[in-house]
């Protein structure tokens, strides 16, 4: 192992932190021991750099200046009349602000049967088995540095758990809010367990009410079910000066469903991560996102699936819109062991530059060790087709407004995959509004 | 109307324009025939503003004014208008949201209100019907899944909602069958009038039955050859180009 030489200042930072903190922090005693040990690799390793392959095209080490304070309370007042990130919507909006989970803020009005929401503080603070259990990640999950934070600075979060056949209606939106100045960081951890035949909705919204320096570091495990029928979307949306770090660990069980998507449209330093495992024959699964990128921000989508059982099928698909001098960079690993035959699995992306200085890395990866498989992938990556804006521009049409549809209809192949029509309709209304700035 | 005055062009090294000069007055249909590589498409790609050709001397002059340093976008609503030879399929912007937004690029350029969407509805519903064009094709992505005889009648649509002042038809009948022809010059002749011009840009004679044309012109190697009335069509498709082709290399 080489040896760090010198501390950045966020490493020196997070080394005066962790010791601080680790006591205060939720959690007996085994719950510290767990914390020691993430820490510890991080603290060993320091952050990770360009040499290292998972973080080639993002270099942590190089890109995280600064390792703000845990955030204080919040102030629930700014947090109740601020608007919400998905207007006209049904779901069950459950507030995490500044890192804790505040029940005071969110419904809970009429849990549906068999849906059960509680604090992720309180179960560690009384030592919970199975919370505990679910806290043990795979070695290569756990040593990813983002994880490793989380688990060693993890301040709150949500245990939801939906029951064996039970059909929630109403989508649950976990809603992250940071508040307040100065900067300051999070850490949350949401484990979601949905049994079997079971069907839910999950929306994450990721946003802050102050345009500082804010680092979020958001982790969700989603258990899914034999036979169960999961959703899952986020949309990120913190200021530009934040930094975004989020993780979805998802195990999909035999005959399950399971869909994802990503809208990484905030911070100027956002990583959105996937670990995701088929565990179960006969599932299915689509991982879809979009990217939008301007000034000089830096996004990035790395996903990892093992393809581990037979007889699964897998989409995946996520476009990047990048103008300025940002920088979006895809890596997407699909592994297939020797006995997960019939699997099949299409991985696509595509990105779209709109300067000269943009930058879109694509990174696909494919490891197949059965023989019976359908495995695809494909990147492309390009500027607006002169052919097509020439045609638009004809009609009349400015131009500004021509490269706007022709920027919409290139995301939209991902975005009308979203099924939930609040959600699909928020995200359109965002990306109308890029659209409008980019215009101006 | 259209004054083009000693136009010459190239595409790279290759000049294709060799000093083209034409006047369409208002009210008038001219047709340019002419053998391929004559410069046909060229001329109407430049008129439309594509970017891929340099204009190395002579101007365009549309109602008087000068359009060669105008946007396509500014030449369409200036009243210009392409119907392309080839359509462009657009995936993803779905054809309604692309018309409304080139007849409110037209209404603004007017300094008028943008429609609302019930007048655009009537509108829509109206010029397409005569054109055979169905509420299903309207639903569909711009030019998407459409056969060739349904792009062409698309074009025509497009043209009569934006009501321009000059229309150049590139090739319009290329890809018709006799059906599909007679709709598409019956959607043309419904828009000919007093302050309107067309200039129908095709190899064939047969368009030019059903589209009568006041003026015809020979193009051959990037200039106007020869002009005559509508009879000099009917020689074309009987002697065809090849003394005209013989003439300009001379």
């Amino acid at each position: 192992m080489v040896a760090t030489p010198v501390r950045t200042p966020a490493e020196q930072a997070l080394a005066a932190r962790y010791p601080a903190e680790r006591t205060s922090l939720p959690g007996t005693a085994d719950v510290i021991a767990i914390r020691d040990a993430a820490f510890g690799g991080v603290d060993r390793t320091g952050l990770p750099h360009r040499r290292v392959e998972d973080w080639k095209y993002t270099d942590l080490r190089a890109r995280l200046k600064t390792f703000p304070p845990a955030a204080g309370a919040a102030d629930v007042a700014r947090i109740l009349i601020a608007a919400p990130a998905v207007e006209g919507d049904k779901a069950r909006r459950l507030v995490i602000a500044n890192g804790r989970y505040r029940p005071e803020l969110s419904d809970l009005k009429d849990l549906e049967p068999g849906l059960s929401v509680f604090s992720l503080a309180t179960a560690l603070e009384a030592g919970d088995a199975v919370v505990l259990a679910a806290l043990k990640l795979d070695d290569g999950i756990a040593a990813n540095t983002a994880v490793a934070l989380n688990t060693a600075f993890m301040t709150d979060g949500l245990v939801i758990t939906v029951a064996e056949g039970a059909e929630v209606a109403r989508p649950v939106e976990l809603v992250h809010i940071a508040e307040g100045e100065p900067a300051a960081s999070t850490a949350v951890r949401h484990l979601v367990t949905v049994g079997k035949g079971a069907r839910l909705t999950l929306i994450e919204t990721i946003e802050s009410l102050d345009t500082v320096a804010h680092q979020s570091n958001v982790l969700t495990m989603i258990e899914v079910g034999e036979g169960a029928k999961v959703d899952h979307i986020r949309l990120q949306l913190e200021p530009d000066e934040a930094v975004s770090l989020t993780t979805l660990v998802a195990r999909i069980d035999r005959e399950a469903n399971f869909d994802t998507f990503n809208a990484a449209l905030g911070a100027g330093l956002a990583r959105a991560q996937i670990f995701a495992e088929f565990a179960g024959r006969d599932a299915e699964a689509g991982f879809r996102g979009i990217t939008m990128l301007s000034g000089r921000r830096h996004a990035d989508t790395t996903l990892s699936l093992v393809h581990g059982a037979e007889n699964c099928q897998s989409r995946e698909l996520y476009k990047a819109v990048i103008d300025g001098e940002a920088r979006s960079v895809f890596a997407g690993r699909i592994a297939v062991p020797a006995h997960a035959q019939k699997t099949d699995a299409r991985m696509m992306t595509a990105s779209l530059l709109l300067s000269e200085e943009a930058e879109a890395d694509a990174k696909p990866e494919l490891e197949i060790f059965a023989d019976d498989v359908q495995c695809g992938h494909g990147a492309t990556c390009g500027a607006i087709d002169d052919d097509l804006l020439f045609y638009l521009l004809s009609r009349g049409i400015s131009k500004v407004e021509a490269e706007s549809m022709l920027i919409l209809a290139f995301l939209g192949e991902a975005i009308d995959e979203i099924q939930n029509q609040a959600v699909h309709d928020a995200l359109i209304h965002r990306v109308e509004g890029w659209l409008k700035a980019r215009a101006a | 109307m259209l004054e083009i005055k000693n136009l010459h062009a190239r595409i790279g090294d290759r000049e294709i324009l060799k000093g083209l000069t034409l006047t369409v007055n208002p009210g008038e249909v001219h047709a340019i025939m002419g053998p391929n590589g004559a410069g046909k498409s060229t001329l109407s790609y430049i008129l439309a503003g594509k970017e891929d050709y340099e204009v190395t001397e002579g101007e365009v002059l549309l109602n008087g004014e000068s359009i060669l340093d105008l946007e396509p976008n500014e030449r369409s609503v200036a009243g210009l208008f392409l119907a392309f030879q080839y359509p462009i399929e657009i995936p993803g912007v779905a054809t309604m949201t692309f018309l409304k937004a080139a007849l409110n690029a037209h209404r603004k350029a007017k300094g008028q209100d943008e429609l609302t969407t019930p007048e655009f509805m009537k509108l829509v519903k109206g010029v397409s019907e005569k054109l055979n064009i169905t509420s299903e094709m309207l639903r569909r992505p711009v030019n998407v899944g459409f056969s060739g005889g349904e792009k062409k009648r698309a074009e025509i649509m497009q043209m009569a909602l934006l009501q321009p002042s000059i229309c150049i038809l590139d090739e319009t009948d290329s890809g018709l069958d006799i059906d599909a022809l007679k709709v598409v010059a019956e959607g043309v002749n419904a828009l000919r009038s007093p302050d309107r011009a067309f200039v129908v840009i095709t190899h064939y004679q047969r368009l030019l039955d059903h589209i009568v044309p006041d003026i015809v012109h020979v193009l051959s190697d990037g200039r106007i050859v020869r002009t005559g009335g509508p009879e000099l069509a009917l020689d074309l498709e009987k002697n065809g180009y090849a003394a005209y082709v013989a003439d300009a290399a001379a």
